[in-house]
């Protein structure tokens, strides 16, 4: 499937999910992030253009779904596309471990850029607690986790049956 | 491109949008953007299609398990409607009292405007960067546009993007409402906590005003955006915070995490005929 196909597919997902998950649990968006979910498994592709691209118009998505200004995550995720992307092009991250430990820590950049920008340009902002910086941190790390062996799981398969069927098709 | 050219093009983009960020100015027209209200456009269905597919399946739910339980709510209801005809009976014989010792005094009391509903579609209560989105069906909100709820204020309209609207609620940090004690008048700016989620602080209050725990705080209608009268919140806490001010803490009148619908508020700042004499006044 062609990277744009499987990177609008995924926001669009990202969207759904983030809608049902805060209709069911009112605390939803402030333990998990979607978006940058889908930020983080698009840029271990290691395409840091396309990535800084994928980063910008998710965090914009994203702004519309958050008080403040129009442009603290726009700002953040852009940062996180690239550095993502960057990181994936100097080590391999093939283990759902790692794909843990790079969402936790894009999680933590992310709402420390967020915060520090809030920081720099509002008057007398709020902060997060930082109890929920590190919920949120760890739920995005086991999320990203979780979808990334999932489709790992789903890849595998695929390629084992197209190849059993390719050998049968030389076979007849 | 290679990694130097998306390199500049970085710095590009993260000099654009802080360059953008900085020209919003937090002001009473809050931060409206074209490139927001085109997004929120395009999500604002999805998030009306989950909560009316929410909605639906909630609505199922209780038909098929608390059908006992509606209907003797429903007789309930019916009673307090009656209880509550009456009394409006009696309100309209004072209110009626009251433009009679009005008209007397020459005292022409500003109204409170026309209501309408709207659904909420997506709240976000608990994070520090909290935010409401609702759909106002076919006549648009306008931007600064009063939200209420039956129990109290929720906010105002930010960004509006066709039948949907974002709204800055009351416990933003970055929200301040003219608040006014309704026991002994005094008047402060109620702002948001962001320390505690849905809670709120009642500013600029002198030491020595009376102020107690347990004192309702209402909209003091000063502030050109809503209207007088308008619960805010009750008193919490007193506490001495400086020199000059206490330091109160409000308990907010509405429960943010169980919006479904909200109430537009047509109230216009400043009255028609100012405006038709002076087009563009804005009460300050």
């Amino acid at each position: 499937m062609h990277a744009a196909v499987k990177f609008f597919l995924g926001l669009a997902l990202a969207v759904v999910a983030h809608f049902v998950g805060a209709q069911l649990f009112p605390g939803f968006p402030r333990a998990v992030d979607v978006f940058l979910v889908v930020i983080v498994l698009y840029s271990l592709s290691g395409d840091s253009l396309t990535s800084l691209l994928a980063g910008l118009a998710v965090g914009l998505l994203e702004d519309t779904l958050t008080g403040g200004l129009y442009g603290l995550y726009g700002f953040a995720d852009t940062i996180i596309g690239y550095g993502v992307a960057r990181l994936a092009q100097r080590l391999v991250i093939q283990r759902a471990t790692g794909v843990f430990t790079v969402a936790s820590l894009a999680s933590l950049a992310q709402q420390g850029i967020v915060v520090g920008l809030a920081w720099t340009v509002l008057p007398g902002p709020s902060y997060p607690r930082p109890l929920w910086v590190g919920v949120k941190a760890a739920v995005c790390g086991a999320l990203a986790m979780l979808v990334y062996a999932a489709t790992e799981r789903f890849r595998r398969a695929y390629d084992v049956r197209r190849r059993s069927r390719m050998s049968r098709l030389r076979l007849g | 491109m290679d990694e130097r050219r998306t390199g500049w093009l970085l710095i590009l983009v993260l000099a654009g949008q802080f360059v953008f960020l900085t020209l919003q100015v937090p002001g009473t027209g809050g931060s409206r953007t074209y490139l927001g209200a085109v997004v929120l456009r395009l999500v604002g269905p999805v998030a009306r299609a989950v909560a009316a597919a929410g909605s639906t399946f909630s609505v199922t739910r209780d038909d098929l398990t608390l059908r006992d339980r509606l209907i003797a709510e429903n007789r309930g209801l019916r009673r307090e409607v009656e209880e509550l005809k009456l009394r409006q009976l009696r309100f309209e014989d004072l209110g009626g009292e009251m433009a009679r010792l009005g008209d007397a005094v020459q005292y022409a009391a500003s109204p409170m405007g026309d209501i309408r509903a709207a659904d909420v579609v997506y709240v976000d209560h608990a994070s520090w960067l909290r935010t409401l989105v609702l759909y106002s069906g076919s006549v648009p909100a306008r931007v600064n546009q009063p939200v209420l709820s039956p129990a109290g204020l929720v906010g105002r309209v930010v960004v509006v993007a066709g039948p949907y609207a974002k709204v800055q609620l009351i416990t933003d940090r970055a929200a301040a409402v003219g608040g006014m004690d309704l026991r002994n008048r005094r008047q402060g700016v109620v702002r948001g906590n962001g320390d505690a989620a849905d809670s709120l602080e009642f500013d600029y209050v002198p030491l020595q005003a009376d102020i107690r725990s347990g004192d309702r705080v209402v909209t003091a209608g000063i502030d050109g955006v809503y209207p007088r009268g308008v619960p805010v919140g009750t008193v919490a806490a007193v506490e001495p915070g400086g020199q000059l001010f206490h330091r109160v803490r409000l308990v907010p009148a509405v429960d943010f995490g169980t919006l479904d619908q909200v109430y537009l508020l047509d109230h216009l700042p400043v009255p028609s005929s100012i405006q038709k004499a002076v087009p563009g006044a804005r009460r300050r």
